[in-house]
């Protein structure tokens, strides 16, 4: 049997955890605090609380995987670095891997592509 | 309230040095998502769980991005908050001990004298550690006022000396003034008396908190060598350990005497229980609250000495 990834790259846990939901948010462009919960909710159906949210920035700022960008000072607009960009590869390949491992020992193999285009609500509690 | 003052005082609860990077950004947040809106409490909650973490990486206690000698170092300050609330509670058991042998017969006496003796042998070790954790420390200190880094720990610890003082200056009157009473104006007859004496047990505590916040904000600044970090890190480890021994020596000497003694346990003046008098509670539970926050300070200390041992060439 093939090897896989027992998890995702260190830190990014799982594919509910709020550091993964903000860089896969943040991959299509730049965004702040309020306009980040809203793009996760509308495309993960998961409301990050603001404690949450913010807390998941901060240490994603620390680790150099997202950086603030100029503009308002209240409302500071963040983007996705190029370690963050390999970081959240590694975690959708993982991810992938996972789900196709799944898929293929319930044999959904043809229904797993239908699925994936349409991710269930996640549910994550505030 | 203003809306604004609303959300300030959620973020109230961050560390300073968070809220100064991200403090206004979040503010924005609240006031984006729940505009005039009351917040329910479930919100509030989850904000002041988020600020408890937040403290918690502060301390460096956690953090994936927090060094290991950092970590050691928040370790070690940790089992020192702990012996702080053992020495609280050690004294509250040694007053409320006094003369327990004179009242146990004496066939009885052994297995508690064998607790009794554990609770100050390992005390009294604990102390020596303390200070001699101290002498280590104090070279660090001495050139970080040197760097001219004196205004960054001035506060806590003019507070730690002036309250020191306070006690001393205490002390000297309450010792003075019981000299010029006898026994039962000390213990029954004269309530004033009582009253100054807790009074001065609470200001006693307070200069302890108070001493124990000056040493953890001079220790988080100092700049100590991966050697004598180790060194305090094995003291913080031993420290653990005499706590554990206090504690079963407390305990072993409260279960012989309430089974052999129980007159003694609800004779105090505070006690209404032949068995679980409230000072002894008191202690008990300081001391559980103590080892408990003491072994999670170790684990602490133990796990970035093991991560530095596994990356050392």
């Amino acid at each position: 049997m093939a090897t896989k990834p027992s998890s995702a790259p260190r830190g990014l846990g799982r594919n509910n955890e709020p550091s993964v939901l903000i860089l896969t948010s943040l991959a299509s462009g730049t965004k702040h605090g309020y306009a980040l919960t809203k793009d996760i909710e509308a495309f993960a159906g998961v409301t990050l609380g603001p404690g949450t949210l913010y807390g998941a920035i901060s240490r994603l700022e620390e680790r150099g995987l997202i950086e603030p960008t100029g503009g308002d000072e209240r409302r500071r607009p963040y983007r996705i670095t190029a370690s963050g960009l390999a970081a959240l590869t590694e975690a959708v390949r993982a991810m992938r891997s996972l789900a196709d491992e799944g898929a293929l020992r319930l044999g959904l193999g043809a229904l797993a592509r239908v699925v994936g285009a349409d991710p269930a609500p996640i549910g994550w509690a505030r | 309230m203003s809306g604004a003052d609303r959300f300030e005082r959620m973020i109230r609860w961050y560390p300073a040095g968070w809220r100064a990077r991200y403090g206004d950004e979040l503010a924005a947040l609240l006031e984006d998502t729940y505009g005039a809106a009351p917040i329910p409490l479930r919100d509030r909650l989850a904000m002041a769980k988020a600020g408890s973490v937040e403290r918690i990486r502060a301390t460096g206690l956690r953090g994936e991005t927090t060094g290991q000698d950092d970590r050691m170092r928040a370790g070690s300050l940790l089992v020192l908050c702990s012996w702080t609330l053992f020495v609280v509670a050690g004294a509250l058991f040694a007053k409320f001990s006094e003369h327990w042998d004179a009242a146990t017969p004496l066939q009885d006496r052994r297995l508690p004298m064998d607790g009794y003796q554990a609770v100050q042998w390992a005390g009294a070790a604990g102390v020596v550690i303390v200070l001699v954790a101290v002498g280590v420390a104090v070279p660090a200190f001495i050139r970080l006022v040197r760097r001219g880094e004196w205004s960054t720990v001035r506060r806590p610890v003019l507070a730690a000396v002036m309250m020191g003082v306070v006690v001393a200056a205490a002390t000297t009157g309450i010792v003075e003034w019981s000299h010029h009473l006898g026994p039962n104006d000390r213990t029954r007859a004269l309530p004033g008396f009582r009253v100054v004496a807790l009074t001065w047990g609470v200001v006693v505590v307070a200069a302890l908190a108070t001493a124990t916040v000056g040493a953890v904000s001079v220790a988080r600044r100092l700049e100590l060598s991966r050697r004598s970090l180790r060194v305090l890190a094995a003291m913080a480890v031993t420290l653990t350990a005499l706590m554990a021994a206090i504690l079963v020596g407390t305990v072993t000497w409260w279960v012989v005497v309430a089974l052999d003694a129980p007159q003694f346990l609800g004779s105090g003046a505070w006690s209404t229980s032949n068995v679980l008098p409230p000072p002894l509670l008191v202690a008990g539970g300081l001391m559980v609250i103590g080892l408990g926050a003491a072994i999670v300070g170790t684990a602490c200390v133990a796990g970035a000495a093991r991560t530095v041992n596994q990356s050392a060439p």
